[in-house]
Formats: structure tokens, sequence, C-alpha cells
């Protein structure tokens, strides 16, 4: 275990190399400097301007600068505010972004795990269909019709919750509900399909001959066994989210990561365009990792799979 | 089956109580670091009509609170709400005095004495003395600053700047001086008239030395970084979430100022806006095409006119549109009136010269600029066909392809579709639209890199000048490649020996300008752009500037 | 009780030969037609498949169905509500409708006129709460466009946008489009992933240890961040976002197809054609990849609705398609911005692209259920 957890950890550090490597050059290939318009600045000026953010060095040199900062924890400063430097306006910003993230994840796949639990039921039945539907309307509609949809009906039709914006708790429940309906229609899905599998099983079809009634059965056996596979599709889940969080955070004007990645694209503010890149690609990796290691845990099968 | 059901409904309530408690704990994370925030805007809620709060948005952050490094609407209009100048735009963008009681104007204009009050306090205690002038109109145009604004603005008007930007003098020459604590002498390159509305703008701005010396970098980074000798002051600055200014008491002028707070947040998607104003959490929403329809009839909606102008800006280095007759038909094909009353539909106006609508007036008969050269150009698409035709017959083409360098925001997209279809009436004509951030936008600009593009101009001081100077020879934002020597000397007489004398300074501009657009086509004037808002009725007297700060919030108030 | 027992002679031996025992009661069934029985009889897949077809052939002939042209702007005619002939009981009537509320009744119903101009001819208005009753008072106006502006005889169908370009041509050219794109970019994931997959299984040891270095790197990049690096880098448009869609889109079939690969390469048959001398290239297309077709098939599936999401989300933080081209993501954009107040600019598009969505899905549920031979009764 030691040496796969060690093994994995090298592939992460050059996975995040070659990322970090890449991004670079990538942003070297795009037009766009600090100098928005560069002829109302003196050549004077503009050496000052270039030497500050360290781009009057030669490319290799950047490069290297900027990786040996970037193990130092130093992404540089934001183009487009002033002085700022890329690590806090990430870290000012993840909070949001992880809170409506969880929370999505949590409610997400409880109550979608639930509908799949439901649907295996009552299979083929009027439920079934129900909440197959659902899932597949879930998994089908982009999330930020469903954001606009919410927003207007609930916040300002309804006005339970508010419209927008961030501060309290009340603030996050749209955003969350609106992220939240991918992971349930996923998570539904698969608990299904594990259930009606599980269900099929022989040492169900034991427990049932013994004369366990039916939910006894589902529960003591069925979800217990369902759950295991289900946590390969929490990575896919944990992507999705931090897709959806790029617009569901600008509807609902909440101050994420995903939110100012989007805007940084717009202002070609390339450090920031890195930095995010880095920080998504790196809570990408931890979370692919952190699920493998749960899975080889879990299921003693896997972990002997991987000595091939 | 009815056992089972029952089971199901535990497993229902237990999975929801775990929810609640999930919940219940993210709820106490928050409500300690932002729980401020929320309070409030349940208050202002409840008895928003007593208490002198406004609530605003704004669709972008903060770049830079930094005197010497704003560069645009957002930073200038909260620069201009918690700083005063020497001076500051009143009614109808008359400077009326700020920091500068009065002041006087040598014979030949070149010499401004201002007087400063001596009243005046930052709001750390320290006065506010010529020499927070002097420091900053320096710091501006230090090459070491790296101020974009600071040479551009300073730049040909006060002595020695250009020089010093350059790094071929010290920054200690350049022509302003304190003679004591509360006259400041300032020296121009040559006569400008309207230099006592420019020290209205931004980067004319004080700062106190020892403050931001000793702040070093941080200086403007955060609420407790900041200076205030304005109106206002921050009290709370999120970067991302938004800011809240609270009124400065220290301010010399405090008592003229109702407002006791300002809550911006940052709100970029305009029916999120809608909803929170029609949820009563915000007093004022901008509004695009398809909400006008929906609120033109409603009591709060309001039409803010600007004197900013957008043009279609032409690049003559491209073969085609070097030739007069392709720009006159380009000018002639596009219906401006449609696009203003259907894709804009906000109150805007169709453009129809280079000088917008209620900008300037004649110094003597008192006539608006606009009305006095009339429209110069105007739409007909007969004549713009047979315009192209010549084109394409002195050019030896039968088609032509040219790019369109359009902006990435909603009514921009649709903007652009419209004129690409527009233009492409022009027979054998394409138009291959490309939409840019609007900082690739000003990228491409300055390397000259486009065809046609769809770009804007808002002015920095109140003078035609502003909008008929770039397009001299090789002018810094001229980037067309128009060079006429007639235009030049039009603008550099302006300029120079009729500094001083109005009205045929005035007639000069008026010239300029024809030659420009009627003569020469340089540019196809689009639109001069209006802002639809809903806008609370209940707050008053809110100053609307033609530059700078767009709003004046000073002497605001709620009823 | 003699007549009970049952007479001798009425059993006959069956006249059995050597090779009845070996036939096949059954009809003989490969395995793909055992599994398009199974298809056939899943109504989800079968309903999923039928709509898919449905959508398709619209996007094929769609856009010649009506006189309008996708690009064809006319700004008299902006912002049109859907118009059905017959189909009025939908609310495709081509009528618009506003409630405003005012606390005086006079109020409300000038406020009711003026939000459609005050064009009274063609308003009717219908007190909803006059007042009395302490609320504020609620007028509801309806506005007859079509008639407003003269085109009673036009329909657009699914309305028009807020450059009066019509509606229904432009979602089914979107339709074309984005299909286009998902298609292209399955296709171009299935090549690379099988290739890449199938080597690396089959010839094993150094080379598959080599390649799976690689993937094992790649997997990490998160696909979204590299997809819109991609299109900064590439500017907008079909191509590009295809590209940028396969970039990283082959990896999970080149997992899947080696995993396969790996199981398969070391059966009896495999090793029988091996020794019978059959070359590599032969034994992978022959025996490896008919064997894994089932599987290539159904990521192909999940791939294609998930390429078709992504095109939409590149257009909503604003990297789609440039204008005017319609895409189903650009349209649903474009109508998201008027949501409130001209629902059916979004409506369609987003219906068409939730439509593909569920088919794609539910075929894919089908045909892994139709290939599993578990499955079989």
């Amino acid at each position: 275990m030691a040496r796969y957890i060690t093994q994995r950890l090298v592939y992460m550090v050059i996975t995040m190399f070659l990322i970090a490597t890449f991004t670079f050059f990538l942003m070297k290939f795009l037009p766009g400097t600090p100098l928005s318009a560069a002829d109302r600045l003196s050549e004077e000026q503009q050496a000052v301007v270039l030497a500050k953010y360290g781009l009057d060095d030669p490319v290799p040199v950047q490069y290297f600068n900027y990786m040996v900062n970037l193990v130092q924890g130093d992404l540089g400063i934001s183009f487009q505010f002033d002085n700022r430097e890329v690590t806090t306006i990430i870290l000012d910003r993840i909070g949001p972004s992880l809170q409506i993230g969880l929370q999505a994840m949590i409610i997400g796949t409880l109550l979608g795990m639930l509908l799949g639990l439901v649907s295996a039921i009552y299979h083929n039945g009027f439920l079934d269909y129900g909440s197959t539907f659902t899932a597949v309307i879930g998994q089908s509609v982009p999330s930020f019709v469903f954001a606009g949809i919410f927003q207007y009906f609930v916040g300002v039709k309804l006005g339970w919750f508010p419209v927008a914006l961030w501060g309290t708790w009340e603030h996050t429940v749209m955003p969350t509900l609106s992220l939240a309906i991918f992971p349930l229609a996923i998570a539904a899905r698969f608990m299904r399909t594990e259930m009606l599998e599980v269900m099929g099983s022989d040492y169900i079809t034991t427990a049932r001959a013994k004369g366990v009634n039916k939910f006894g059965v589902v529960f003591k056996h069925g979800v217990r066994n369902a759950l295991i596979p289900l946590i390969t599709v929490l990575g896919p889940l944990a992507v999705g989210l931090m897709t959806g969080t790029l617009v569901i955070e600008s509807i609902f004007a909440v101050p994420g990561i995903g939110d100012q990645f989007v805007k940084s694209i717009n202002t070609n503010d390339f450090p920031i365009i890195m930095g995010t890149t880095l920080f998504f690609a790196f809570f990408f990796i931890i979370i692919v990792l952190v699920i493998d290691l749960l899975y080889g845990i879990i299921d003693p099968r896997i972990r002997l799979a991987e000595g091939e | 089956m009815k056992k089972a059901n029952w089971l199901l409904l535990v497993l229902v309530l237990a999975l929801s109580m775990f929810l609640a408690a999930c919940s219940g704990g993210d709820d106490s994370d928050t409500g300690s670091d932002g729980g401020s925030d929320g309070g409030d805007g349940e208050d202002t809620e409840g008895s928003g009509d007593t208490e002198q709060v406004l609530n605003l948005m704004e669709t972008a952050e903060i770049p830079t609170m930094d005197v010497s490094m704003a560069t645009d609407a957002v930073a200038f209009q909260w620069l201009g709400s918690t700083m005063d100048g020497l001076y500051r735009l009143g009614e109808e963008a008359k400077p009326e005095p700020a920091i500068a009681e009065d002041h006087e104007v040598s014979e030949d204009g070149i010499n401004w004495t201002f007087n400063l009050r001596e009243d005046a306090t930052w709001s750390n205690g320290d006065p506010v003395t010529a020499n927070d002038f002097v420091y900053a109109w320096q710091r501006a145009v230090d090459p070491d600053t790296g101020s974009e604004y600071g040479p551009y603005m300073l730049g040909g008007v006060i002595d020695n700047a250009t020089e010093i930007a350059d790094g071929d003098k010290p920054v200690e020459e350049l022509g302003v001086e304190a003679t004591d604590d509360y006259t400041l002498e300032v020296t121009l390159e040559k006569a400008t008239p309207y230099f006592e509305s420019m020290t209205a703008f931004g980067t004319f701005l004080p700062l106190n030395e020892s403050f931001v010396e000793e702040a070093g970098e941080d200086y403007a980074l955060e609420a407790d970084t900041l200076l205030s000798n304005g109106p206002f002051k921050f009290t709370e600055w999120n970067q991302s979430e938004g800011w809240t200014l609270e009124k400065n008491e220290d301010y010399w002028d405090a008592d003229n100022v109702q407002l006791e707070e300002i809550n911006v947040s940052v709100v970029k998607e305009t029916s999120t806006g809608v909803n929170l104003y029609n949820n009563g959490e915000v007093d004022r929403a901008s509004l695009t095409a398809e909400y006008v329809d929906e609120y033109r009839s409603s009591e709060d909606y309001r039409v803010i006119e600007e004197p900013t102008l957008f043009y279609l800006k032409m690049n003559q280095e491209n073969e085609i549109l070097a030739n007069e007759n392709a720009r006159k038909a380009i000018q002639m094909i596009m219906d401006r009136q449609s696009m203003v009353e259907t894709i804009l539909n906000n109150g805007s106006i169709a453009a129809t010269g280079d000088i917008p609508k209620n900008f300037t007036t004649h110094p003597e008969t008192e006539e608006d600029f606009r009305d006095i050269n009339g429209d110069l150009v105007e739409t007909n698409k007969e004549e713009a066909q047979e315009l192209w035709s010549t084109a394409k017959e002195e050019l030896g083409i039968d088609e032509a392809e040219i790019g369109y360098l359009g902006g990435d925001t909603e009514t921009s997209k649709n903007m652009d579709a419209y004129l690409k279809s527009q233009l492409e009436e022009l027979e054998g004509l394409t138009v291959n639209v490309q939409a840019v951030p609007f900082q690739e936008r000003l990228d491409r600009d300055t390397a000259m890199d486009y065809d046609l593009q769809n770009s804007g101009w808002g002015p920095d001081y109140i003078d035609p000048n502003t909008f008929l100077n770039m397009w001299v020879t090789d002018g810094a934002n001229n980037k067309t490649g128009y060079s006429n020597e007639e235009y030049d000397a039009l603008i550099e007489e302006a300029g120079d020996e009729l500094a001083l004398e109005p009205v045929e300074r005035y007639e000069n501009f008026l010239e300029a300008e024809k030659i420009l657009i009627q003569d020469d086509a340089v540019i196809a004037p689009l639109y001069q752009r209006a802002t639809a808002y809903l806008w609370n009725s209940s707050v008053k007297d809110v100053g609307v500037n033609p530059m700078g700060a767009d709003f004046d919030y000073k002497y605001a108030y709620k009823e | 009780m003699d007549n009970h027992k049952p007479n001798k002679d009425l059993f006959v031996p069956v006249d059995t030969r050597e090779d009845d025992s070996e036939k096949i009661s059954r009809p003989s069934l490969s395995f793909w037609q055992d599994s398009f029985i199974r298809l056939r009889k899943n109504v989800g897949a079968m309903i999923g498949l039928v709509v898919l077809i449905l959508l398709i052939v619209m996007a094929a002939i769609g856009p010649s169905l009506n006189e309008y042209d996708q690009f064809e702007q006319d700004l008299s005619r902006a912002k049109m509500p859907p118009k059905i002939e017959g189909m009025g009981w939908l609310g495709m009537d081509g009528t618009l409708s506003t409630v405003q509320t005012n606390d005086s009744l006079d109020q409300a119903e000038t406020n009711a006129l003026m939000r459609f101009n005050n064009d009274e001819d063609y308003i009717e208005t219908t007190v909803l709460n006059d007042g009395s009753n302490g609320e504020p008072a609620e007028v509801e106006a309806v506005y007859d466009v079509y008639a407003a502006k003269d085109m009673e005889e036009q329909n657009f169908w699914f309305g028009t946008d807020g450059l009066g370009r019509d509606l229904f041509t432009r979602a089914w050219e979107g339709t074309r489009i984005s299909l286009y794109i998902a298609f292209l970019a399955a296709a171009i994931d299935m090549v690379i992933g099988v290739a890449y997959g199938g080597i690396s299984a089959y010839y094993g040891g150094r080379v598959d240890n080599y390649m799976q270095r690689i993937i094992e790197v790649l997997i990490g990049v998160p696909n979204l961040v590299i997809v819109i690096l991609m299109i900064l880098i590439l500017e907008p448009g079909i191509l590009s976002i295809t590209i940028a869609l396969t970039i990283t889109g082959w990896i999970s079939m080149a997992r899947i197809v080696r995993g396969q690969i790996l199981k398969l390469k070391n059966q009896e048959f495999v090793l029988a054609s091996r020794t019978l001398g059959a070359p590599d290239g032969r034994i992978l297309r022959k025996h490896l990849i008919p064997n894994v077709l089932s599987l290539i098939i159904i990521n192909t599936m999940f791939t294609i609705p998930s390429a078709i999401f992504f095109e939409a989300f590149l257009s909503f933080i604003g990297l789609g398609l440039p204008t005017p081209l319609a895409s189903l993501g650009t349209l649903v954009e474009d109508g998201f911005q008027s949501l409130q107040i001209y629902p059916h600019i979004l409506f369609f598009p987003a219906l068409i692209i939730s439509l593909i969505m569920i088919a794609f899905n539910m075929l894919a549920d089908g045909l892994r259920d139709a290939f599993d031979p578990k499955m079989r009764e």
C-alpha cells in the first residue's frame, strides 16, 4: 500500500509539472500583456511594468522563475488587479466555492441515492419511472437553466430565499440546489443499476430464502454492497461540480473561484488563469487519488488487481 | 406493504434530519465571518425609507484604488466617491470648488495658482495640503510607477510631464509646486482652456505622501490601506463580494452629505440584478434590451445618457478600407435608427458625428455642437451601393473579405451579428466576426491588427478636443493610419494659437469634425450610449457626470 | 379400472436419428442479432432511438421547412412570440401578455397598455383584481403581436430572436452543428482511444508500461480546464471546439479498451489464432476489436451527449461559436438572457438539447443492457 501511494504521489508531481509547463507555454502563445494600452506608456515605463511582472527576461528564464516561485507557492501578481497576488486572490475565493460544492455534493448524492433506491425497490413500478425520469431530466438539462428558473420562481416569485449575493447561509441555498441536481441525477441512476444488480445476486436470494423480509434485505445486504461502486462516480461528479460552479457562481453572484476564472478569461489575466488552472488540476488530482485509495481500502479485490 | 412504506418514511425523515444538521453547521460557520453583511441587507429592506443607506451593484470588481494606476470606470467611480480633487464636477458637469477654493490664471493661460481650503483633512486626521497634489502628480508621471493614465493625462498639459515619463528629466522638474501649504502653483506646457475640468479627473487627485510611502506595496489593497478626503470612506472592501462605504465625518463639506452608507455588490448578470432589484435588495439595476420592453412602463424606469460614442474604426492599412469610397459606403449602409431602437433599446441615440450630443456648447451662441454641425452621416442604402461599386472598380475587385473585431458581451454579440448582416448588404462583401475580450481588443488596436473594429470613446475632460485630438497623424489612439495635414493643422491651431480664443477655437473643431467624418470618412459613427435603469424613485439627487466618476453620491439622499 | 389403463399401443418410440440430438431447436443468433432482439424489447431504448432519429431528421430537413433563412434579419419582426396555426391552446398563438399591478386601477391599466406601446387596437385588457378588496389592482393585457405588425399571414413556429431571425430555422441549424461537433468529437475519441488502448494492451510489456504511465499523467489533467485553454488559443470555431473536446476525451476510451483486451488476449481463441500464424494486425482486427465493440459503442453513446453539453457550457462562459453561427449552446445562452421576458427564445433550444441528452442516455442504457449476456433470458 505504501509503495502504491508513493508511486501515485510521484505521478501527481509529474502531472502537476506537466500541466504547469503546458499552461505556461500556452499563455506565452496568447496575445496580451499587462500593458493594456502600450502606446500610452513611454518605453521607459513599459520596461518598468514588464520588469514588475518579470516579463523582461527571456522566456526560458521566465519559465525557470515561474517554476521556482510555484514550488514556493507564489503564483505571481494579477494583471487586472493592481499589485494583488494570485495566491491571495485564489485563497480568498476558495471558501464559497468549496462550501456550495460540498453542500451540493452531499445533498445531491444522498437524495440521489434515495431516489435510486426507491427506483430499485419498486422496479418497473410507477415510482421507478417517476424517479428515473427525474434523474434523466436532471442529467440532461443544463444546470444554468435550472439556476435561472430557481432564481426567478423561488427567489423572486416565492421569495423563499435570497435571489443572489453572498453572506448568510440562506444565500447558499439556491446555488447549492442548482448545483446539486447533477450529482443527484448521476447518483440516482447509478444507485438504481447497482441495486438491481445486487438484488439479483445469489446471496440476496439466499437471504430472502432464509426468510429475511424484503426491506431487511435491501438495507442490510443491498445498500451496503451497492455503495462500494458508487465511490467510482464521485470523481466524475466532482468534475461535474467544478464545471457547474463556473456558471452557477456568476448567476448567483457568488464570489467564488469559478466566477473569478471566467472573469479572468474575459480579461486575459494570465497569471490568474494559470493559477486557477493549477489549482483546479491539483484539486482534481487529489480527488482522484483519494477516491482510488478509498476504493482500495473498501474493496479488497482492487488491491489484488493493482498487482498486475 | 404498509410496514414497508413506513420504513421508507423513516428513512426520508432520517435523511432530512441529517441534511438539516449539515446545513445547520454551515450556518454557524458563515454566520461568524460574513454575518454582518447579510444583517445590514435585511435591516434596510424593512425600513429603507428613512435609513440613508444606498445599495448598489457593479458588474466588475475594483481593479485598483491607487489614484495613479486607475484606468477604468469602476475605479474612477469609487475614487470619485471617496476623494476630492482641486475641483469636483457639480450640476451640469460644471466644476465646483472642492479642495481648491478658487484659482487665478495668468494672462497667457500658462500659470495657474490654486488657493486651497484650510479645513480639508484626510480621514487619518492629516490636513490636505498643496504638497499632496505635488506628490500625487509627480508619482503619476514617474516612470517607476508604471502609470498608464499619468503620462496620458498630464503629458502635453503639465510642463515637462512627457519628458519625465520618458525618463529624460527628473520628476522634480514637473510643473507643479507648493508655494506654501495651501497654495498650489501649476505651470502648463501650453494654454489649456479645459484644465479646470481636468482637475476633477481621477488621475489628478491628491495623495498623502507619508501614508502612501508607509503602506508601500500594500497601498490601496485593503480598506485600511486607503485614505479618503472626500464625502465617503471605505469601511469594508472584500474584493470579490463587494465593498461598503460610510459617510466620512471628517470631510470638510460633511454637512452636505446625507447618505450614511453605500453598499456595493458585484453582480455580473443582468437578470440577477433585476431580480435583486425586484426583491428590494438594491436601489438600482441596469437593464438590457429585453428587460426594457418589460419595464419601460415602470415608474422606476430611468434612462441616463452619456457622452460616450461608439463607432466602427476602419484600419486604412487594409487595402479595401484605404479606399475612401469603400469607407463612405460602410458609413452609409448601416441603419442606425433600428439598431438603437431594437438591439440596444435603452435610450441610446444614433450617432451622426464624432462629438456626442449634449456634451459641449458653442461659447457664444450656446448651441450644441451636434446641432451646429448636424448629421454628418446618414443612412442611404442606394448611395452606399453606388459608392461601393465605385470602390470595387477603383480597387479592381469583385468580392472583398474583411475582418471585424467585436466585443464579447451579450449585447455586443447581437450588435456584431446585426452589423455583419448590414455590412454584407454591400454586394460581394464578406465580414468575418471575431469576438475578443476587451483587453485583447485593446492589444490588437495598439498593434493595428484589425480591419474593422467596434470601438468606443468617452471624454477625459469636457472639451471637443478629447474626441478630436486622437485622430491627428500618429496620435496614440488613432491607430487607423489616418493622416491629413489639414486636419492636423486645425487641431494644432486650436491647441496653440487659438487656445485663448474660445470662439475661433470652437469653429476649428467644427471644421475638423466635418473633415474627419464627412470628407475623409475615417470612422463610421454608430451610437451614443445611454443606459436604462430600474432606479428606486426614493433615491434623490444623484449627480450624473459625463466623465470620471459616472455618478456623484455626495448630495444624494433617500426620501 | 381397466379403462384407466392406457393402451400400450398408443406409445410409439420416436424415430431418433443420430444427428438430431445435435440439432439446435432455436434459430441460431449471432451476438448482434441477439442483442438487437433484446434492444427492441427495451421500451426506453426504443423511445430514445425514435426520438433521436426524429431529431436527426429534423436537423437535416428542419431548416428548409419554411421560407426563412437562419441569418436573415429583420428588426421590425424582432422578438416575435411563437405561433403555430391551430396550436393556440398550447400557448403558441403569437401573443404576449403582461400583468401589471398598481395601487390604482387606472394606473395599472395605463401601465399594461404602455407595456405594448399603447397599441390599443391589438391589446385586450382584463381586470384580474380591481383593487376593491384592499389589495393592489391587477390588470392583464394580451397583445396580438402578429396582428399589430400586420404579419398575420406569417407564422414563426418557434418565434424570432432579438434580431428578427426565425428561431425554428436556427434551432434546427443549431441542432445540426451541435450534433456534428458531438459526432465528430466522439469519432475522433473512438479512433484514438481504441488505437491507443488496443496497442497498449496487445503488445503489453514495456510498451504497455510506457503508454500507461502517459495515461496516468494525463488522467490527472482536468479536461474542463484544458478545453478552455485550448479554445483560448485556437479561437472558437466548429473545428477548434471539436479538437479541444478530443484532447483529453479519448483517455477513458483507451482505458476501457485496454482493460477489455487484456482480459481477452490470453483466451484460447486468440492463442489458437496466433498458433495458426495470424499476424498481430489480424488478431487485433478480427478477434479483439469485435469483442470489445459493444463496450466501445456504449462508451461512445455517452460521449456524444457530454460533448453537446460541453459545447453549451463553453457558449455560456463566452467561448462558444462566433456569431452569427447557431449551435444549441449559443442559442441557449442567447435565450438565457431573456428567460424572464421572452422565454420562448430559451425554451425550444433548451428542449431540443434536453431531448438529445435524454434520448442518447436512454439508448445507451438500453444498449448496455442489450449487450450484457447476463440479461439474456
